[in-house]
């Protein structure tokens, strides 16, 4: 069996807390967007290309996720840049929230 | 409506001589979604300030907007007479608007046919306008993404 090796800490040495980024400390908030039968799919992803600056692909997939199963998780942000995008997706009356990632 | 060229960072649009009443018609509905429609989340929201933000920032982009509409329908300008219709001049950022405000009379109608799950089933006097102004203002929102799409 391989040994791991321990680390070495002389008694009485206190061990500095490592950096996190901000971002990890923070609880996160889910930008979500939920289906609705009245916006267009042609519509949803333009606006999805707007707002994140998605290219075409990658907000066509999030727009099939929103059309095929209800909703689709667009980001994971802080609750300042979360409200901002649920306010830019909602401009464009889009149905969007933000909720708490668990 | 039609794109017919691009001039710097503007937008040149033809419209038919009836396609441009109509245009304007469905613009004056604008806006059609209640402030208290939109929430900023369904859990609740993250904080009490939260929804304020979100409601306080909607009622200046809708007034934003309503300034920018006046602009349109008010300067006779921005519309150049041509033999076979019209044509609208649009600059920087106007496309963008323009699709919020026909969304908003869109989903606006919507809300008030009752927000059906599918096409609304019978149309009467009574939901004749919404039903219109839901179709026409979708069918704009349409040719206006064909032509972002072609400038793209």
């Amino acid at each position: 069996m391989a040994e791991t090796a321990v680390p070495e800490m002389l008694p009485g040495t206190v061990q500095e807390e490592q950096d996190q980024p901000a971002a990890a400390l923070e609880p996160g908030y889910l930008v979500i967007c939920w289906n609705d039968p009245v916006n267009f799919m042609d519509y949803v992803t333009h606006v999805f290309q707007v707002v994140f600056g998605w290219p075409k692909q990658k907000a066509q997939f999030h727009m099939l996720q929103v059309h095929e199963q209800g909703k689709s998780v667009l980001a994971r942000e802080s609750m300042e840049k979360a409200e901002h995008y649920v306010h830019q997706l909602q401009k464009y009356s889009l149905h969007a929230t933000m909720e708490r990632d668990q | 409506m039609k794109l017919i060229g691009t001039e710097k960072d503007r937008l040149l649009l033809h419209f038919g001589r009836r396609e441009k009443d109509l245009f304007l018609h469905i613009l004056r509905l604008y806006p059609r979604v209640p402030p208290a429609h939109y929430r900023v989340s369904k859990s609740g929201p993250a904080d009490a300030s939260s929804q304020q933000l979100l409601e306080e920032a909607l009622v200046e982009q809708r007034n934003e907007n309503q300034k920018q509409l006046s602009a349109l329908l008010g300067q006779p300008q921005r519309w150049a007479e041509q033999h076979s219709g019209w044509r609208l001049t649009l600059g920087p950022g106007e496309p963008e608007w323009l699709l919020q405000v026909l969304n908003d009379i869109r989903v606006g109608s919507w809300l008030l046919l009752g927000s059906p799950d599918d096409q609304v089933q019978v149309v009467d006097d009574g939901n004749l306008l919404h039903a219109w102004a839901m179709e026409v203002a979708g069918a704009f929102e349409i040719s206006l993404l064909k032509v972002l799409e072609k400038r793209l």
